[in-house]
């Protein structure tokens, strides 16, 4: 047997931040050996030499290219804490621990006609990687995407302009008003409700747990699937420390625990209890 | 031509390890509950070359753990409150165990229960079943509520899990000591004189951490088990100490990264190592260790890894 997947060094391509000390671009180079990811897989990245920061973190792919020199990587991360604070402070040219692609992708149902993304925040990563495949498969001439974009302000709003290129339209909703529509962004997707229950139209959603919970009441039992990327803390990114635990039904009433990094981060949604 | 000594130099060392009547090909083993049952990591590394492979602990009926936020970093380290999920012992003979069999690996079942009985009950079964190796017997979990610790914190229970155990298998039986009893040295006494073929340490020692702005812990068990480079020196002392009061071998567990680590622990007299945490940051990590102590074995001409067990010398370095 040989070793099929390692733990791989890339190198940072470029870091740029998009809205100050909050949203930033980063850029990552990977060696050949790099799995082709699929959209809603992530990857666990780590600062190399920092015992402090022992954990990969977890970042969901926002863009792949394979281009003639080696495959890049994009990640679109919000700073929130030590991890991505310090991810923001790394330069072009610096390396990087890089363990992945990981997880499941998102299902592709080339019979639909409307893909419909739901995204709260930085919840538009994985999602806009998804619209972009879409975008390539040759059942594109019919296919309509619709983005509902929602964000705590105007200044929050972030991934618009490549939704906007793969998108047939992008609605926006901000919970102060400053932009868009005011309030929260399942309220815009349920006033075109109707529209997508015609058996044409699939859901694909990732955001904070109050928009997902949201979510799972608007949809109840209505006849349209819904997929959604979850988080969870994650240790091994690979299944072996269970720490990831996302809370579903099992049969009966009864319930278990699944792993989000291996038997997720996508799931669907009317599997998981939101508690 | 080469000369003789040149030939010695270059051969390749002896790093096969006996504990407790199990010959492993080397001293680097999996710690339970870092490796899940294996299959989790064969994509990332040729478990054909661990030295042992010890599964996530296994109970009588399955668990299904405790609920999320389940895991926290903290400084060099991570808190987990797993709470013992695992698929339960008959699941994993049915479901686990046959994927693992067909590679040349000891495969070590680490086992846990509520009593004494549960215990010896999940002992003869694993003893039954074909493919495993070893038994680790895990009386020093720290995220459940009963059994586990429950036993490793006293001499007295301590003797009686194991001596339990013991009196329902063949299999050389290592028991996990707990870092949060009292004296670990006088439980490690307590388990040799029940006929524990050897003793593994350390398990986690209980930490806790808080989100200060919203002021709730950040585990929802509260508190976790601490693992990773922040508890080594912890570990390697109470190696150390045990390894005084025992003649039986002991395993080294806690917070190792690398290959110097390894030997630190092999110095003071550890006859094997378990890599817990590390794997989760590099899937390779036992691996890499394993080159880096074939390295260092070369490079001070020792041919047999065990002329460097329990060698620690008196004194400090020298520049
Ligand atoms: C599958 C998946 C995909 C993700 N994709 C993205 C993305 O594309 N962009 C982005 O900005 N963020 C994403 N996140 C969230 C991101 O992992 C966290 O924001 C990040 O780990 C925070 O690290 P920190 O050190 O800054 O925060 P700290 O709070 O200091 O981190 C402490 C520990 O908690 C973990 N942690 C904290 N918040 C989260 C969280 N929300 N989810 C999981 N673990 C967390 C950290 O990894 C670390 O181990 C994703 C999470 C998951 C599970
Ligand atoms: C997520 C996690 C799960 C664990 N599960 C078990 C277990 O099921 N049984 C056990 O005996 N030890 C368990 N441990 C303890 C480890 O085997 C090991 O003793 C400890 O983590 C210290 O080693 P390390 O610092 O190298 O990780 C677990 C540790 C972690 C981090
Ligand atoms: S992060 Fe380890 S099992 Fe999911």
């Amino acid at each position: 047997m040989s070793d099929v997947m390692s733990l791989l060094v890339g190198q940072i391509v470029q870091n740029r931040e998009l809205v100050p000390r909050y949203f930033f671009l980063m850029s990552v180079k990977l060696p050949e050996s790099l799995a082709t990811p699929l959209p809603g897989q992530f990857v666990m990245v780590r600062v190399r030499d920092r015992r402090d920061l022992l954990l990969g973190r977890p970042f969901s792919i926002y863009a792949f290219a394979r281009d003639k020199t080696a495959p890049v990587i994009e990640l679109l991360y919000r700073t929130t804490g030590r991890g991505t604070i310090a991810l923001s402070r790394l330069k072009s040219g610096e390396y990087l621990e890089i363990l992945g692609p990981l997880g499941h992708g998102f299902d592709i149902f080339p019979e639909m006609k409307k893909i419909v993304l739901l995204a709260g925040g930085i919840g538009v990563v994985p999602l806009s990687f998804l619209a972009s495949h879409y975008r390539k498969l040759p059942i594109n001439d019919r296919l309509r995407i619709i983005a509902y974009l929602g964000a705590k302000s105007a200044d929050h709003i972030v991934g618009m302009d490549r939704l906007q290129e793969t998108c047939t339209d992008v609605k926006i909703s901000t919970d102060d008003g400053s932009s868009g529509y005011h309030g929260f962004v399942t309220e815009l997707l349920a006033d075109d409700m109707e529209s997508y229950l015609h058996g044409d139209s699939v859901i694909y959603a990732c955001g904070p747990p109050a928009m997902m919970k949201r979510l799972a009441k608007l949809l109840g039992d209505r006849p349209i699937s819904c997929q959604v990327s979850v988080e969870e803390r994650m240790a091994c990114g690979v299944g072996a420390c269970l720490g990831c635990a996302i809370h579903v039904k099992a049969v009966g009433d009864k319930t278990r625990y699944r792993r989000a990094c291996q038997d997720g981060p996508i799931f669907d949604i009317r599997e998981i209890i939101w508690n | 031509m080469k000369s003789k000594t040149e030939q010695i130099n270059n051969s390749e060392p002896v790093v096969a390890v006996d504990i407790g009547g199990l010959i492993l090909k080397n001293p680097v083993m999996t710690a339970s509950g870092t490796f899940g049952y294996g299959k989790e990591y064969a994509p990332y590394i040729d478990l054909n070359r661990l030295g042992a492979l010890i599964v996530k602990g296994l109970s009588l009926e399955p668990r299904k753990g405790n609920p999320p936020p389940r895991i926290m970093e903290t400084p060099c380290g991570m808190l987990n409150a797993i709470g013992m999920e695992n698929v339960g012992v008959r699941a994993f003979i049915d479901e686990k165990l046959p994927f693992l069999r067909p590679f040349d690996v000891a495969i070590i079942a680490n086992i846990f229960g509520e009593t004494i009985d549960e215990y010896k009950k999940i002992a003869a079964i694993l003893s039954a079943a074909e493919g495993v190796h070893g038994l680790e017997i895990n009386i020093s979990c720290p995220n459940v509520k009963k059994g586990g610790i429950a036993f490793g914190a006293h001499p007295d229970t301590a003797y009686e899990v194991t001596g339990g155990v013991k009196s329902l298998t063949d299999l050389p039986v290592i028991v996990k000591l707990t870092p949060n009893a009292g004296d670990i040295a006088e439980i490690a006494e307590s388990v040799e004189a029940a006929g524990a073929d050897a003793v593994s340490l350390i398990n986690t020692l209980t930490g806790m951490s808080v989100d200060v702005e919203q002021r709730v812990p950040h585990l929802k068990n509260i508190t976790g088990g601490l693992s990773g480079p922040a508890i080594r020196p912890i570990a390697l002392s109470m190696v150390w100490e045990v390894v005084k009061r025992v003649s039986i071998p002991v395993i080294g567990v806690g917070g190792i990264m690398d290959a110097n680590d390894v030997l630190e622990f092999l110095i003071v007299g550890a006859r094997a190592v378990q890599i817990g945490t590390a794997s989760f940051i590099n899937p390779r990590a036992t691996l890499d260790i394993l080159e880096g102590i074939d390295n260092y074995l070369k490079r001070h001409h020792i041919t047999d890894i065990n002329d460097l067990i329990g060698t620690l010398r008196d004194g400090c370095p020298t520049s």
